[in-house]
Order: structure tokens, then C-alpha cells, then sequence
């Protein structure tokens, strides 16, 4: 039977990952170059191999093969066929079983692709990477197995969650897993780099570009998961700081300030050790996320039962810690460096203060997300902070972290004097000020989005102006603008690449602000050609169906028309979906969406006695487009930073470093 | 500041680095700040999480302040009713053990819409303060998890 297959290959893999990592071991210490070989082919063996195991759950739940508990559990005959094959990051089982597959994938490709160039550090990653994927493999074998059989056999499945049946819900999970998973092949590096004492800068290059690569995903998938949030669950937001939601967040933080610090090594060879913390602070974080989401540990929206996986997940999490603590520890002496920093006004130390503001918002998340744990262990109640302390505690922060992005870019290396500061940011401060008096002339009255428009403004003026000025030096050099502006983004990629990423975070400042600070709700009873009123919006009632849907479903379909300063702009159509097999409502809210603002419309009671009467809920959500919008500019920044030129790649550490901070240089 | 003035001079550089202690002092303003900024936002946004057991054998303890409850839904406790045209009220109650619903909490929320995953044993966490026995929702406070498991919600064999 092909489900066996999938097990057994799954049982093969775990052997060959058991034996990749002691042939690995042992190849490294008794510098057997036979054992190292056998060991690499042994890694590349993982991926087809796992792949095979998700192929065949596929095959078992497009063929309905409900003998499969997990089948039986997130497919039905009547699901789509693509439902059936994203089903397999449906539910636990498999969405391990796919984070294996990912990170099978992950180290295959670090491995080949580095095993001729940096031969003495590979072997060392593909043992830990692959150490994460025994762990990984046996969870998925012997606790939460996917194969796991169900008797007597049902006729029919359960059918996935309708609220996982929607596009971003297909994309969010896979993006966040190659995030996560992705974080693996950095840690690996660095942690190769300990071991084999090679601390030059081989390994901080290789961790950057994996950690661009796996801060991509996550980003997209943060970013994604919003947009599920907003257009499924029909509460008007799309961030509610969740403990789900920050546990996907804390590595994303670990892993921005990583990237921004490594930047200090790069150019001036300090921080050597701090870089090593944070690689294992992030690799930790992903680690204890995904054992947050799995073990049901803090209850959220999101988390699956509680589970056995806990303890195990715990027991990892401290085992690779300590190891990494103390490798760090040995190499201590050979990691310090001989640099100083030589001025609190630099661009070393503005770095510096990056990395205090990206940690301390990690602290502040970690220490609200585990409150509930914390205060039951020193107090003995279980207590609990909303969002609330969030926003109170990370938006100052964050207002701090984006001035510090509007200014850092303006320093320089080594020291940066303060005339030179204050000439460079005045214009900008300027206009940001006159940026805010006309939102004050517009009406805007609260000063928490005044200072936070002002802060956003300020940054986003410098940042443009960082482009405007690399361009107006080509210009002067003969370029036409076009060309200037393609050359300048083409040459200094990283550079730019950052900079853009800049202004997606400015672009969604301005939305996450419009949105959190001018949200508008209301919720009204109408009657047919009633109209309820909500800031520059009216919406009048015009009548409500019910209809069957496709498979088992029975739609309720109201109509209203909604008008803007007495303008008619649009026909929604809200609704409600009910699942009649499984007795699942669904509220499906249905919005006009601009680039000023969103009028989000949801249906949330109609008694079916009298078909003219019809309850909605309604809400204004003033920029919230800002959010998407800036979101794509932040992952396109990301993809111009991580498009490294291979010659680049190849280029000597040191001569590298010459030419970048010359470069730098030179640009300022 | 005399050392933030640009120099080229190696010379001058040297003599005027900061001391160490200029950083050190800077992280731990930027600690204390974090810590004072923590302290003060846990003082108005903590709340206790409490059972319906834990309610019924301290009922002093809980009264008026901000409080989380989490429990089980009893499917047949569900009502929503248009007060009127501006005010629904949803009403049901939570246990803590399907398999003892002796002891039930009643959940009240105002002008919230029925969630979809409201369902016979599915969780609820809501938000909110207990006055004489019945629970008042905070508006936004009402959150449901999927019965038993989040991947099968609404698919007990034996509702179908």
C-alpha cells in the first residue's frame, strides 16, 4: 500500500540522517575525507526521500484514502482537488511532516551549492542542520506520525477547517515554514564556524545570504498571515498580537537586528560574539516557535491541542542551546575583537542602538507572550496581558526604531560629527513638521499619530532623498535619469535594496498608524431601504437572499449600497456561508477598498422569519491599503538586497571588505 | 561633546575615544527605560486568568476586576437576540470539563457578532469582568477556538 511506502521512506530517512551526522562526526575527526563523502551523500539522500513520504500522503488523500487518520481528518471527497494537496499543511502531522520536507530541501541546497567553496565549514553545517532534522524526523515518526491508522475505516472524511480554505491561508503557512526552516541553514553555519574554528569571514557571509534568504520568507508569510487575518475572520484587523502571531514575530526580530549588526562585522570585524547570539537567538526562537504553535502551551486562537510534543520540543530547545553556549564560550578569545568603538555618534553605534530597540521589543513580546507561564510560576495565578500592553510597550519602541532608520543612514563609519547631523536632518525634520500641521489643519487632533506621522515622515523624507542624492551624482556624471537610477540600484544593491525596504516600512508606518488610531465601527439593525451612518459613509439595506452555494453550502447574501458623502460608490454583497454537512457558519465580510480607507461590511445576524431585517457590522479602516502596499515595497527592497552579484560571491573576504567600506565611502 | 567632532587626524582619534563606560551607561538607560516601559503597561493591562472552579471557590477574589476566563461551550446555552436595532446580546455559558458540566459560568456579550466557531464544546477565552455570577464580555474580548483541535473544527462523527 503507498502509504507504507511514504512511511517507510520516512523511517529510511531517519536512519540516513542518524548516519549522515555520525559519518560526518567522525569523517571531521579522524580527517577521513571517505567518511565526510559518505556522509554528504547520505544528507542528499533526506530530501527525496521525505519528498517521497509527502507524496504518497498526497496521493493517499487525493485518492481518499481515509484508512489514514490524518486524511481522514483534513480532506472529504467533495474538497477541490488543491485543497487536497495543501490539506497536507492542514493540520499537525502533516505540517511537520512538510517542515521536514522543507528543511530536507534547505540543507540539500546550502550543501551543494557550497560543498566545493567552503569545504572545510559544510561538512560541520550539514551535521547540525541535519542534528535539527533527526529531531524533526522523530517527532514525525513516533509522535505525531502522519501515517498513523484509524479503524473501522470512515466512508467520508472530515474535510478541512473552512477558515483554512482561503488562498492566503494556502501560501501563509508553506511561506512562514521556509522562514522557519530557512533560519536553520544560518544557525548552521555559524555554528559550523565554532566548531571547525575557521571565524573568518566565510561563515558571516554564508549566514547573511541564508538569513536574507529565510527572513524573506518570513517576512512574506508575517505579511500574508495579516491579510488572511483581515479578509477571513471578520474582525476588521489583521494584527492582534496573538501568541501564534508572535511567535512567528520573535525570530523575525532576532533575525532584522542580525542583519543589521552583521553589517559592524562586516566593515569594522567587531561584534564577532553579539553576531553569535543573535544567529542562536533567532535559530532558538524558530525552535520555540514552532513548539508554541504545536504543544498548545499558551492558548491562542491558532494553537493546536495540547500535545506530547511539548516536553520534547523543550528537551531540544536546551540541548542545542547549551551546546551552542558553550562552543561560543571556547571560541570566546578568538571571536574578540581588537576594534573599539570610537564614537557614540557613528554608524557602528547607531547600529548598536538597532539591535538594543529590535531586542527589546523581542524582550517585551517574549515577556507578554509568556506572561501567562511566568506569573503562574512566581505567583501561583495564571494571568495574562492583551493587546493593550503591546501597543504600549512596542510603540514607542518602534516610533524610537524608525526615527533611528531615518537618521542611521546619514552617519558614517568610525565617527560622525553632530553639525553634520544636524545640517543633514534639518530640512527633512522641517518638512516633516509642515508634513503635520497640514494633517492638523485637515483635522487631525490625536497626537499620538501626529508624532507618529511626523516620525514616518521624517524618515521616508531622508530616505528618498539617500536615493535622489546617488542619482543626482550619476546625473552629474552624464547619466540620463532612468539609467542613473537603474545603475545606482544595480551596483549597490545591498545598499538600496535596504533602503527600499526603509520605505516599505515608512509606507506601512502610515497605514499601521491611519488604521490602529482612525478605526471607525459600528454595528446597526436595519430594515429593508433603512440606512445606518458611520464617519463619511452611509450604507442603505437593500434586501438579503438565501441560496444554495456549491458542495453543501447554503449562502445568505445580503445587498446593500454604500455611499460616500452622499455619493453612491459601491454594491456589497456580505454574507454568511454555512457549511450544512458539518453545521460550520462562515461570515464572509465584504469591503470597498480604496487607497484612503476600507469600508468593511460584515452580515452578522438576519432572522429568517422576516426577510427584511438584517443586522451589520461596519467598519472604516482609514489607510489600511498603506499596509499591503508597503509590505510589497518591503519585499521587493528584500529581493534587490539578497540578488547578489555570484562574482561577488566568489570575490576574497578581505578584498571584499576593502571595497565595500571604500564604496560606503565614497558614497556618503 | 569634544569627541564628535570629525577628525582625521589618527592621533586625536585615539585620544578621544569614548570610554567604555559611556556605552555601558546608554544600555542600561535603555534597559531601564524598557523596564520602566513594561512596568507601566502591566499595570493596566494584566489580567487574571480564572476558571469557572476557580471563580466558585473564591467569588470575592475575581468580583469587578478585569478577568480572562477559558472554557467549554455548551452548545445548547447559545442565544442571540436583537435587543434592539442598535444592541445584540449574545449569551451562553462555559464549563470547564464536558464530562462535568455541573458548574457552568454565564458568558454575556453586547453588541458582538455570533463568532462562527461558536459551537457546542468548542473553547471560548473571553475578556472581561464578572459581576454577581455572570461574566460581561469586553467589546473585541470574545475569542473561540476550534473544539477539541483547531485542524477539526466542527467535525465530531457523531454530530453529523
Amino acid at each position: 500500500m503507498i502509504a507504507d511506502l511514504g512511511y517507510a521512506a520516512l523511517m529510511i530517512a531517519f536512519g540516513v540522517s542518524v548516519y549522515a551526522v555520525l559519518a560526518a562526526v567522525y569523517g571531521m575527526v579522524r580527517h577521513d575525507e571517505r567518511w565526510v563523502t559518505s556522509a554528504r551523500n547520505a544528507t542528499v539522500l533526506i530530501f527525496p526521500l521525505v519528498l517521497l513520504a509527502c507524496i504518497t500522503l498526497v496521493v493517499s488523500m487525493l485518492r481518499g484514502d481515509f484508512s489514514l487518520e490524518y486524511v481522514w481528518r483534513v480532506t472529504s471527497l467533495e474538497m477541490p482537488t488543491y485543497l487536497k494537496v495543501t490539506a497536507l499543511w492542514g493540520g499537525q502531522a502533516g505540517s511537520l511532516l512538510f517542515w521536514n520536507l522543507l528543511l530536507a530541501a534547505f540543507t540539500c541546497i546550502a550543501m551543494l551549492r557550497h560543498w566545493r567553496e567552503e569545504h572545510e565549514l559544510v561538512p560541520y553545517a550539514l551535521a547540525i542542520s541535519t542534528v535539527t532534522q533527526i529531531f524533526f524526523l522523530g517527532i514525525s515518526l513516533f509522535v505525531e506520525n502522519p501515517f498513523a491508522r484509524i479503524s473501522p475505516v470512515p466512508v467520508d472524511g472530515n474535510g478541512l477547517n473552512p477558515l483554512l480554505r482561503h488562498p492566503g491561508m494556502i501560501i501563509h503557512p508553506p511561506m512562514l515554514y521556509l522562514g522557519f526552516t530557512g533560519f536553520t541553514i544560518p544557525f548552521s553555519f555559524a555554528m559550523a564556524a565554532l566548531l571547525s574554528g575557521k571565524l573568518d569571514d566565510t561563515w558571516i557571509r554564508l549566514t547573511r545570504r541564508w538569513t536574507l534568504v529565510a527572513w524573506l520568507f518570513l517576512s512574506l508569510g508575517l505579511i500574508l498571515g495579516g491579510r488572511w487575518a483581515y479578509d477571513v475572520l471578520g474582525w476588521g484587523g489583521y494584527w492582534a498580537w496573538d501568541p501564534v502571531e508572535n511567535a512567528s514575530f520573535m525570530p523575525w526580530l532576532a533575525g532584522t537586528a542580525f542583519l543589521h549588526s552583521i553589517m559592524i562585522q562586516e566593515k569594522r570585524d567587531m561584534f564577532k560574539i553579539w553576531n553569535m547570539f543573535l544567529v542562536l537567538l533567532t535559530y532558538i526562537l524558530v525552535i520555540y516557535g514552532t513548539f508554541i504553535v504545536r504543544s498548545g502551551v499558551i492558548s491562542s486562537v491558532h494553537s493546536f491541542a495540547q500535545s506530547a510534543i511539548g516536553p520534547l520540543f523543550f528537551g531540544f530547545l536546551l540541548l542545542m542551546t547549551i551546546f551552542s553556549l558553550v562552543w561560543i564560550f571556547i571560541r570566546w578569545e578568538r571571536l574578540r575583537s581588537k576594534n573599539r568603538l570610537d564614537s557614540v555618534l557613528s554608524r557602528e553605534a547607531a547600529f548598536l542602538l538597532n539591535n538594543f530597540l529590535f531586542l527589546g521589543i523581542l524582550f517585551a513580546t517574549f515577556w507578554g507572550t509568556n506572561y501567562p507561564i511566568i506569573s503562574e510560576l512566581f505567583t501561583g495565578d495564571k494571568a495574562t496581558v492583551g493587546p493593550p500592553f503591546y501597543q504600549k510597550v512596542n510603540g514607542p519602541l518602534f516610533a524610537l526604531l524608525l526615527l533611528l532608520m531615518g537618521v542611521a543612514p546619514l552617519t558614517m563609519w568610525y565617527r560622525t560629527s553632530l553639525k553634520r547631523l544636524e545640517i543633514m536632518t534639518r530640512w527633512p525634520a522641517l518638512a516633516a513638521l509642515a508634513f503635520i500641521a497640514i494633517l492638523f489643519a485637515l483635522g487631525i487632533r490625536s497626537w499620538v499619530a501626529l508624532l507618529g506621522y511626523w516620525i514616518v515622515a521624517f524618515a521616508g523624507i531622508i530616505t528618498v532623498l539617500e536615493f535622489w542624492r546617488g542619482v543626482r551624482a550619476r546625473v552629474k556624471k552624464g547619466e540620463a535619469p532612468w539609467t542613473a537610477f537603474g545603475r545606482l540600484m544595480a551596483r549597490n544593491r545591498r545598499r538600496y535594496g535596504g533602503y527600499w525596504i526603509h520605505l516599505g516600512v515608512v509606507v506601512m508606518g502610515f497605514g499601521i498608524i491611519g488604521s490602529t488610531v482612525y478605526q471607525q465601527q459600528t454595528q446597526l439593525q436595519l430594515r429593508q431601504g433603512e440606512t445606518l451612518t458611520l464617519g463619511d459613509f452611509s450604507m442603505t439595506f437593500q434586501g438579503v437572499e438565501r441560496f444554495p452555494g456549491p458542495d453543501d453550502l447554503i449562502i445568505t447574501e445580503a445587498t446593500v449600497d454604500v455611499y460616500k458623502n452622499g455619493t453612491f460608490v459601491k454594491t456589497l454583497t456580505p454574507r454568511t456561508e454555512l457549511y450544512t454537512r458539518t453545521n460550520q457558519p462562515m461570515t464572509i465580510p465584504d469591503k470597498r477598498s480604496t487607497f484612503t480607507e476600507d469600508y468593511y461590511a460584515l452580515l452578522i445576524n438576519w432572522e429568517p422569519m422576516s426577510s427584511d431585517l438584517a443586522t451589520f457590522k461596519v467598519y472604516v479602516n482609514p489607510l489600511i491599503n498603506w499596509v499591503w502596499a508597503g509590505g510589497f515595497i518591503f519585499i521587493l527592497g528584500t529581493l534587490i538586497a539578497g540578488w547578489t552579484d555570484p562574482l561577488l560571491l566568489r570575490e576574497p573576504a578581505p578584498a571584499r571588505r576593502r571595497r565595500l567600506v571604500a564604496g560606503g565611502a565614497a558614497t556618503d | 561633546m569634544a569627541e564628535t567632532t570629525w577628525v582625521n587626524n589618527e592621533k586625536v582619534l585615539v585620544e578621544s575615544r569614548p570610554s567604555r563606560l559611556k556605552f555601558v551607561i546608554g544600555g542600561l538607560f535603555i534597559v531601564a527605560a524598557l523596564g520602566f516601559l513594561i512596568f507601566n503597561a502591566m499595570q493596566d493591562t494584566t489580567q487574571l486568568y480564572v476558571t469557572v472552579q476557580e471563580y466558585y471557590a473564591n467569588p470575592t477574589k475575581f468580583a469587578g476586576k478585569d478577568v480572562r476566563i477559558a472554557g467549554f461551550v455548551l452548545g445548547d446555552s447559545i442565544q442571540f437576540t436583537q435587543v434592539d436595532a442598535a444592541t445584540t446580546r449574545l449569551e451562553f455559558a462555559v464549563v470547564d470539563d464536558m464530562a462535568n458540566p455541573q458548574q457552568t459560568m454565564q458568558i454575556v456579550a453586547m453588541n458582538e457578532p455570533m463568532p462562527d466557531l461558536l459551537q457546542h464544546e468548542a473553547q471560548a477565552l473571553v475578556e472581561g469582568h464578572i459581576e454577581n455570577g455572570v461574566f460581561y464580555a469586553n467589546q473585541g474580548g470574545l475569542l473561540l477556538k476550534c473544539p477539541t483541535r483547531y485542524e477539526e473544527a466542527a467535525q465530531h462523527p457523531t454530530d453529523q
